[in-house]
């Protein structure tokens, strides 16, 4: 559609001019808005293009990943190719580092478990503090590591179910064909069919993401296979599960220190921040609904919150004790 | 909301030019959500924790003004799925409605475009851009941190603007 020049002119000169904070004359702006619905169009065409351009930028630049993830030293060789990197050296990850972290962290596993008992089996419970993260080892090769701000029930004698209250799981499975290993998020059942799997059961939101193997959700009702490179959703209060794709290497990548974002609504954003550096993140209304998109180390961030305002292209300011993420 | 004290000079002003400031976002096209989000404009200002603003009546202008930006490019986020959705549809066989993995990769791709684009005006206006969009340097802070006048920014920012805005108009994400 062909649009006017010289509105186009104008409109380039406005965005210049109210995009800077030091800009006062909203009176005149505003009257040049008034003279034609088309003026505001074309205003914000230009402001949506120069900040999606600005965030794409922010996210290229990554920003604080001056450091490898662990496992991955290829990450280090430099910027722009880093998403190539990692999907290479993802499937060099070597297995055995889980589980010694695994074999460290079941010895200190018996503090922080409540013991309580229901009508059924006697439960266990095993929870992390927010900025914690903690693997178990459930029997065999099976391991589970626990997020930040995540609590999960077990059954005495039952290594092959688990609830996940709470939080985020990576799963790392070994299939066994008589006993599979369920887990249960709120209604919802999940079987692994061979797996290595994530599961984020967030304020009533849920989303599975498997790398390796197969997970079965639901296996009495709709019985959905999610593969691996595949993540899917069901959103608070809804019964629709979504299926999406996800690069492999991504999934449970928070156990490496790494959280990457594409196009998440940041409320999505502050409360996995804040499940994996302990600090408290909160998004300002006016940025409610709002995406962004980038990739992020977690320490950096936890010794620098105000470093994301960069790395996200937001505005972050004090608020309390923690950090509110708005518009810059 | 007769029970609210202004207690900072934010709030008076947003007090005081409410009217002001539902004439902005009505012309600026929120129309019958002018009061909507005018009320987020209250709910930043009385949550807000950090230090006293300069230009309070301005400030609230610029923060109305945000959130309108972004009310913008949320939607034409959904139309863009939309669209995608339905060409998926379309498109028997090889197109599939949900982003592939390679769609993340080709994110950062994009980034490394836009960059490039960018260079191509200048390294200067390249520069320029990234210091103010990106670090949130202010426009009179550019100037003196590159050595140039504020009008020069002014005028690489127009260009930079205009080459993302003719990128977004003619498909991002379309391979060439």
């Amino acid at each position: 559609m062909p649009i006017d020049e010289t509105i186009r002119a104008q409109a380039l000169d406005w965005a210049v001019r109210t995009q800077d904070p030091g800009f006062e004359d909203w009176e005149t702006f505003t009257s040049w808005l008034e003279q034609s619905p088309a003026h505001g169009e074309a205003y914000d065409a230009t402001c949506a293009a120069a900040q999606d351009g600005a965030d794409l930028l922010a996210r290229d630049t990554p920003a604080n990943d001056t450091e490898p993830a662990i496992a991955s030293p290829d990450e280090a060789e430099g910027n722009g190719a880093w998403v190539d990197d990692t999907l290479k050296s993802y499937a060099r990850v070597p297995r055995r580092r889980w589980l010694a972290g695994a074999l460290a962290a079941s010895v200190a596993l018996v503090a922080g478990i409540g013991l309580w008992h229901e009508n059924g089996p006697a439960t266990y419970e095993v929870a992390t503090a927010a900025g914690e993260t903690r693997t178990l080892r459930l029997g065999g090769e099976t391991t589970v590591t626990l997020g930040g701000d995540t609590r999960l029930a077990m059954e005495q004698g039952n290594a092959r179910f688990v609830r996940l209250e709470q939080g985020q799981a990576l799963f790392s499975v070994r299939h066994d064909p008589d006993a599979p290993f369920e887990v249960a998020v709120g209604e919802e059942r999940l079987r692994d069919i061979g797996t290595v799997f994530d599961v984020r059961h967030v304020d009533g939101a849920l989303r599975v993401a498997v790398s390796e193997g197969e997970v079965e959700v639901n296996p009495e009702h709709e019985k959905v296979r999610v593969k691996p490179g595949q993540i899917l959703s069901r959103a608070a209060g809804e019964n629709r599960f979504e299926l999406a794709a996800i690069a492999p290497e991504r999934v449970g990548e928070w156990r490496a220190g790494r959280l990457t974002f594409v196009d998440a609504p940041l409320g999505d954003v502050a409360s996995d921040l804040t499940r994996a550096t302990g600090i408290a993140f909160s998004v300002r209304p006016e940025a409610r609904g709002r995406t962004v998109s980038g990739a992020l180390q977690i320490e950096p961030i936890r010794k620098d919150p105000q470093s994301l305002g960069t790395l996200l292209g937001l505005g972050v300011a004090r608020e309390g004790a923690g950090w509110s993420l708005g518009p810059r | 909301m007769s029970e609210i004290t202004p207690s900072s000079g934010l709030e008076a002003a947003f007090l005081a030019h409410r009217e002001t400031l539902l004439r902005f976002l009505r012309a600026r096209g929120a129309g019958e959500a002018a009061e909507d989000i005018l009320h987020e404009v209250w709910l930043r200002v009385s949550t807000r924790e950090s230090g006293p603003v300069a230009a309070p009546l301005a400030y609230l202008h610029s923060v109305a003004n945000s959130l309108m930006i972004d009310r913008y490019r949320s939607q034409q986020k959904a139309q863009a799925r939309e669209r995608e959705w339905s060409a998926a549809q379309t498109l028997t066989g090889e197109a599939s409605p949900q982003p592939s993995a390679e769609r993340e990769v080709f994110a950062v791709r994009e980034a490394a475009r836009v960059l490039a684009m960018l260079d191509s005006l200048g390294a200067r206006v390249a520069r320029v851009f990234r210091l103010h969009r990106v670090d949130g340097v202010t426009q009179k802070d550019v100037a003196r941190e590159v050595g140039i006048s504020l009008s020069t920014v002014e005028g690489d920012l127009r260009k930079a603007y205009r080459a993302l805005e003719e990128w977004k108009r003619h498909g991002e994400g379309d391979e060439p």
